[in-house]
């Protein structure tokens, strides 16, 4: 243990003498591993020879055409780790599979509950191989009960939640959170489900099974309406607090946060000092109740400003303002910038991008910001310097189209 | 059977959401979290002192009580699995008692604005010096650096800064907000990994370090691959609606009964003629104008149509099972009362029957994940303010009863808020 400390130690990362064997597809368990890949782990990403693993088929693609290299999901999810080509669902697949669990510390998969088992894989059968294994499965709706065969998604996993029944407007339909926010989150479940079970066989010496559920992650995620709804008042959909700015959508704030002159100093300058006093307005209560009146007020003198110095300015009166920002915005924050949060990746087909960067940043720990792998990049490196196969296995196995 | 996190100490600085659902975790994970307020500033989650009527609503069957503070919905739904001091940051004297408990602490968890901490003398320098093994975790809405550090922020606000906003809409070219501030919840589930990698850097260095948690940051990290493409490809990513670029059917059908509705993500040929046999019109899947995914998006009006007089004779689970018992992936739209009933979530055991001294019986969300060496702690009630403050002055600082008296008369720490009085 010591003298692993101290490698560890000059590398800079907590999970620099950790290896992870990543058998998931898509964005949840592939999020989980990426985290674990930046905090220094060395991810081994197993991939379906060909075709290779789903989100190399999702895009966004530069010039919208479609190639394996070029996905911006795969590029931005598997940023920092190694790809090799196996197919696990076979016999000398999954023999190889048992191989590398091995020499891993942390497995990874999305497999629907039950299929690994039958190719000897699955929990159960690596505990008995290596007992300090941590084995994170990471489903839509986790290992047991009624629902763990279904089908799940992105789009699922925020209506089962209970979140999707409150976003969107009043008059018109639940609506999704635009993106993969729910699968995002989701892998931070695994990642920080797979932290604590690091921690106790750091402390304890076994490994075990971490079952994450993305309906779970969201249950967890919807942060009023279980409670509300016990507690007797429902919450539903309502009306957007976002107002037109010059070019694009604020909102002011004014209710929560909000010191004792701030209404005073907005009343100055909007040029309407005769609210200052007016009882719908002068108090955050007030403003609440009257809250579209108030949108409306604001949104005369919002609309002729641009949205980013309507942020500003309504913070420096100490209102607790916001500005939608969009994907091009983000680049030219002072804020994001000034913390350097995007980071610069190369990669040989997809060239250089912005990245988003760590999504939390320990003091004196280095955060590994490297590209993604080509399809079977590590086939060479795992197989043969890693297992020990020949030329002439991996030749076999090429053939037989196993990796 | 042992926890997970058993033998940890957290002290727990946090309030409204992102912290809180940060320790309420922890807490699930057997460490042991002391949650630090003052009466005379409570966590926001507590509500008002005196609540006014609008606020009713946050109280169990709209009745605020005789201690409002310890029945305010998002206190109980939150801060489960917590012990409760009060001590007052601004006196010399709390000053000090404070940092002897970090001296004993193995992390501090806070979200208060950038500089709140440092102003009070109560930073990581000052806390370090006094404990090097602490961890730091400092969870705040853009960052402990940068021009705009100190803005105030809600979870709503951070959607927006965050352009989670910018790619959550109708499709008619005016973003949304989630109304959850989702990324509240979002930071308390990463923050409980960013916790777990700073204690095992710590086992490896013997330090404790200073984490720096940016909502902001991580709100944008939810729509990584839109940033990655507009950096290869110039294009802004826009709302969609429920739809999906690669799959057609992707939204919501209206159900039986007052606002009810299902959900449908076919994302291939296969499921589709899963979803014709499932609305039992197996002779569609012949049907040329819906046969693949470019002919499901041109025709879509028609095909949403036809899924929508099969949906809406159905209730919304009913439709789930059928669809789902076809291969075909549909989830009902759970409301918050659905959710707790769930028969799935039911037979996972994920929700606690907690009977709260003081709120009621109510059912607590658990956590997203299962170890299945380490179960989680059956929930204890959020804690009455300044519960266990003899507890942690007392068997933890080690001060005598009398010393403990001391604090209350002097106003130092207490279990009512200042402004209840007159109640």
């Amino acid at each position: 243990v010591e003298a692993n400390a101290s490698t560890v130690h000059e590398h800079g990362f907590a999970l620099g003498d950790v290896c992870v064997l990543d058998l998931s597809e898509d964005i949840a368990g592939a999020y989980c591993t990426k985290l674990l890949a930046g905090l220094g782990s060395e991810v081994i990403k197993v991939e379906r020879p060909g075709a290779g693993e789903v989100s190399r088929r999702a895009g966004p693609f530069p010039g919208a055409e479609p190639h394996p290299e070029r996905s911006a999901l795969f590029l931005y999810l598997n940023a920092g780790k190694k790809s090799i080509t196996l197919d696990v669902a076979s016999q000398t697949g999954a023999a190889i599979v048992r191989c590398l669990a091995r020499e891993c510390d942390i497995l990874v998969e999305s497999f629907p509950p039950g299929y690994l088992d039958r190719w000897a894989l699955g929990y159960a059968a690596l505990e008995h191989l290596h007992p300090g294994l941590i084995y994170t499965s990471v489903t839509p709706f986790g290992q047991s009960g009624p629902y763990r065969d279904y089908i799940g998604s992105e789009l699922i996993a925020q209506a089962m939640g209970g979140l999707m029944q409150t976003i969107g407007l009043p008059d018109r339909e639940p609506l999704k959170i635009g993106g993969n926010a729910a699968l995002y989150t989701t892998g931070m479940s695994a990642f920080s489900a797979t932290m604590i079970a690091l921690h106790v066989r750091d402390v304890q010496g076994y490994g075990q099974h971490v079952d994450v559920s993305a309906m779970e992650t969201m249950v967890v995620a919807q942060i009023h309406s279980s409670i509300h709804h016990q507690f007797g008042s429902s919450p539903a959909r309502r009306e957007s607090l976002l107002v037109r700015a010059k070019d694009g959508w604020v909102s002011p704030g004014l209710e929560r946060g909000v010191r004792q002159d701030t209404w005073g100093r907005v009343c100055e300058l909007i040029g309407r000092p005769d609210l200052k006093d007016d009882p719908a307005f002068n108090t955050p209560e007030a403003r609440r109740e009257h809250q579209q009146d108030l949108l409306a007020i604001l949104g005369e003198w919002i609309a002729t400003h641009p949205k980013e110095e309507v942020y500003h300015i309504f913070q420096e009166l100490r209102s607790v303002a916001g500005y939608v920002a969009t994907v091009e915005d983000l680049f030219t924050s002072a804020q994001l910038t000034a913390r350097q949060f995007f980071q610069a990746i190369d990669h040989p087909c997809a060239g250089n991008a912005w990245y988003p960067g760590a999504p939390f940043r320990i003091e004196g720990h280095t955060w590994r910001h490297a590209r993604a792998p080509l399809l079977g990049e590590h086939n060479l490196e795992i197989y043969a310097g890693r297992l020990g196969f020949s030329a002439a296995d991996l030749a076999r196995l090429r053939g037989l189209g196993i990796i | 059977m042992r926890l997970a996190l058993a033998g940890l100490r957290i002290l727990d600085m946090t309030q409204i959401a992102a912290g809180p659902y940060a320790t309420l975790l922890l807490g699930f994970m057997g460490a042991e979290i002391i949650k630090v307020e003052s009466c005379a500033r409570m966590d926001i989650n507590r509500g008002q002192a005196r609540p006014t009527p609008e606020t009713h609503r946050m109280y169990p069957q709209g009745v605020p009580g005789e201690r409002p503070w310890n029945r305010a919905a998002h206190h109980i739904h939150r801060n489960g699995n917590k012990l409760s001091l009060t001590l007052d940051l601004a006196s010399a004297r709390g000053k000090e008692l404070f940092v002897k408990l970090a001296a004993i602490s193995d992390a501090l968890i806070e979200n208060y604005r950038a500089s709140v901490l440092d102003r009070l003398g109560l930073g990581f320098a000052v806390l370090s010096a006094a404990n090097p093994q602490l961890v730091y975790v400092k969870i705040s809405s853009q960052g402990a650096t940068g021009p705009e550090k100190d803005y105030g922020s809600l979870g709503s606000t951070l959607e927006q800064t965050g352009g989670l906003a910018s790619i959550t809409g109708y499709g008619d070219g005016r973003p949304l907000m989630t109304n959850e501030t989702y990324p509240d919840p979002v930071v308390g589930i990463l923050a409980v990994g960013a916790l777990m990698s700073a204690l095992r850097r710590r086992r490896q260095t013997g330090k404790g370090s200073f984490v720096d948690l940016s909502q902001r940051e991580v709100a944008i990290t939810l729509l990584g691959e839109a940033v990655v493409d507009y950096s290869l490809s110039g294009r802004v990513a826009a709302p969609i609606g429920n739809g999906h670029p690669l799959m057609v059917p992707h939204g919501v059908y209206p159900c039986q009964g007052e606002d009810m509705w299902v959900t449908l993500a076919v994302s291939s040929d296969e499921e589709w003629r899963g979803l014709c046999r499932a609305i039992g019109q197996p002779d569609l899947a012949q049907d040329a104008s819906f046969a693949t995914l470019p002919a499901r998006r041109r025709n879509q009006a028609a095909l949403d149509e036809l899924i929508s007089a099969w949906t809406r004779d159905r209730d919304h689970y009913q439709a789930m099972h059928i669809l789902q018992a076809h291969g075909v992936p549909a989830g009902a739209v759970l409301k918050g009362g659905e959710v707790i009933a769930d028969p799935h979530l039911e037979a996972r055991t994920f929700w606690d029957a907690v009977d709260h001294p003081e709120a009621g019986t109510y059912r607590q969300v658990s956590t997203p994940w299962q170890l299945a060496k380490d179960a989680r702690r059956v929930t204890s009630p959020a804690p009455g303010l300044g519960e266990h403050n003899s507890y942690v002055l007392g068997e933890l600082l080690g001060l005598s009863i009398q010393e403990i008296t001391a604090l209350e008369a002097q106003g130092l720490i207490g279990t009512r808020p200042i402004g209840s009085s007159e109640l």
